[in-house]
């Protein structure tokens, strides 16, 4: 099966035009104090630099890549930075959704398990129910008098068990993360070597603080 | 770097510490953002209070409470943009989704354990084994009288375990991983290994007979003050507000490099339980984490109570090849508290 068909999922491919006259040296020496960041090793042979990161900083511009490589080719026109970035992250992000889902599919176990014991607990004889009553300080404030607890809801919520409701939300969250994350990165990354590239700044050339 | 001396400590001598809150920056900007960012804590605390106080009873429910959480946070969060304490402390989608992932752990997995496990079936155990009655004496006193004690009862609680975590190596390996967090978000609060999260959620309130409303005033305290703990951004906290409550600052003093400082500000909500027993540190850093601000995997995070736990045994107990005793805990190691 062709890799590319699913590694697009945690893998971000891309290239950005060389500013026309510039090397390919320079090229790679403006890109160069990106990869000065903590965890990161990088190796530039001919054509192309390779990189890998471990542990990465929070603040790191590339924090979200793990490895890549980075290479230019030289056309008529000028030349080309291509390069291919690979994240778990976002793989990570891609299937935490099944993490999540997985859980609901536990809650919802666990609570059909649990359901006899639950029924029998329900059948102990249960203590009478105190009408509580409020201070006579906040009777004076008006707060809201205590209900007496309704026994028919006591029994439907423990029938009930445990709800899957807040695992199915945080693997809709997770999708939807995702599908932000993909898009957002591959336009941040895109950005951030084009800028560099063209950014004639001095500290364009520096590390990365 | 020759530090600060604060009581018997010397505090900053090891990475960057602004001590004192006359020495912490002010809210950049004009009249309008000055007087939001000063007075937004409190007028939040106190909407608050005045809510879950008046609410009819059809409201005041907690799924009510866990709505309100959900949109307080999605607010502070808009609020970490709008002005960032630090901008080295900038929420990127990576962090974002790694924080959202500890609390999705929190919400679903962690509290279906804690329904079998946690402090409410161990307490309703204690009680049932001794047929001991709750409390009810406590829900005579003033709402906002039992809410404040519930409160200072709980963060009492959590005071004395967060403070063994940072005295007691099992109980640090546990706690060690939350303290590597390299920056402060809205949901930094609850990174780290589930255990100390179990252990940390850990209270005797459970003994107490009280009423749903007091609870809810007393959560109240927990979101519209704890929630503080963990934020990016710059606010011009009241004096009387940072005496008696725990703020970003004091956390981001406990969270610091500087292992003296990082031994500070233990409560979660109540600072003054700090001052009462003297490890308050007023104050503010930048520089966060551990081993100089090592980033830790949620894969490291989640085993390392275990793999370090087995580490520290051999070490005691281990003997290597030639019999020999394998050398002492690494000084390295341990807690930068």
């Amino acid at each position: 099966m062709n890799g590319r068909l699913i590694d697009w999922i945690w893998t971000i491919r891309g290239s950005v035009e060389l500013p026309p006259e510039q090397s390919r040296e320079d090229a790679f020496d403006r890109l160069d104090p990106l990869f000065h960041e903590s965890g990161t090793s990088r190796d530039r042979t001919g054509d192309a630099l390779t990189f890998d990161k471990k542990d990465q900083a929070a603040q790191d511009k590339m924090s979200i890549f793990d490895s890549g490589v980075l290479w230019i080719e030289q056309g008529t026109a000028g030349g080309m930075l291509h390069y291919r970035l690979t994240s778990r992250a976002l793989l990570f992000c891609f299937l935490a959704p099944l993490l999540f889902l997985a859980f609901a599919g536990l809650t919802i176990a666990v609570g059909k398990i649990d359901k006899p014991a639950a029924e029998t607990a329900a059948k102990k004889p249960e203590k009478k129910d105190v009408i509580r009553e409020l201070n006579p300080v906040d009777k004076f404030l008006g707060a809201p008098a205590p209900e007496k607890p309704k026994k028919d809801d006591k029994t439907k919520d423990k029938d009930e068990g445990p709800s899957p409701i807040s695992a199915y939300v945080f693997a809709a969250l997770f999708a939807v993360l995702y599908v932000v994350g993909r898009i957002l990165e591959d336009r941040l990354i895109r950005r951030l070597f084009r800028k560099r590239l063209r950014d004639d700044s001095s500290d364009s050339r520096q590390a990365v603080a | 770097m020759n530090g600060v001396r604060v009581g018997n400590r010397i505090i900053g001598a090891q990475s960057p510490v602004t001590v004192g809150w006359e020495n912490i920056p002010r809210v950049e900007g004009g009249p309008v953002k000055q007087f939001v960012f000063t007075w937004f804590q409190p007028a939040v605390l106190f909407a608050l209070v005045a809510f879950w106080y008046y609410a009819p009873n059809s409201i005041a429910k907690a799924s009510t409470a866990i709505g309100i959480g959900i949109g307080l946070k999605v607010l502070l969060l808009a609020l970490e943009w709008v002005n960032p304490r630090f901008k080295s402390w900038q929420l990127t989608w990576k962090e974002a989704a790694i924080d959202l992932f500890y609390v999705g752990l929190g919400f679903t997995i962690l509290r279906l354990i804690e329904g079998y496990i946690g402090d409410g079936v161990m307490i309703e155990g204690i009680q049932n084994a001794f047929d001991w009655e709750k409390l009810a004496w406590f829900t005579t006193l003033p709402l906002l009288v039992q809410a404040v004690l519930i409160s200072v009862i709980f963060d009492f609680g959590q005071y004395w375990m967060h403070r063994g975590m940072h005295n007691w190596h099992p109980l640090w390996l546990t706690h060690a991983p939350h303290h590597y967090i390299t920056q402060l978000n809205i949901n930094k609060g609850a990174v780290g290994n589930p255990i100390e999260l179990f252990l940390i959620g850990l209270g005797i309130g459970g003994f107490f007979d009280f009423l749903p409303r007091a609870a809810l005033l007393a959560g109240t305290f927990g979101m519209a003050v704890s929630t503080y703990q963990h934020i990016n951004v710059r606010f011009n906290t009241p004096r009387w507000w940072r005496f008696l409550f725990n703020t970003t600052e004091h956390h981001s003093v406990h969270h610091s490099q500087d292992y003296e400082a990082s031994r500070s500000n233990y409560s979660g909500t109540w600072i003054i339980i700090d001052r009462m027993f003297g490890t308050c540190v007023d104050g503010e850093a930048e520089l966060l984490g551990m081993e100089g601000g090592r980033k830790m995997s949620i894969r490291e995070t989640m085993t390392f109570p275990f793999t370090e736990g087995w580490k520290s045994l051999k070490e005691k107990f281990g003997r290597d090849r030639y019999g020999q005793a394998m050398p002492g805990p690494i000084a390295a190691e341990w807690p930068a508290e």
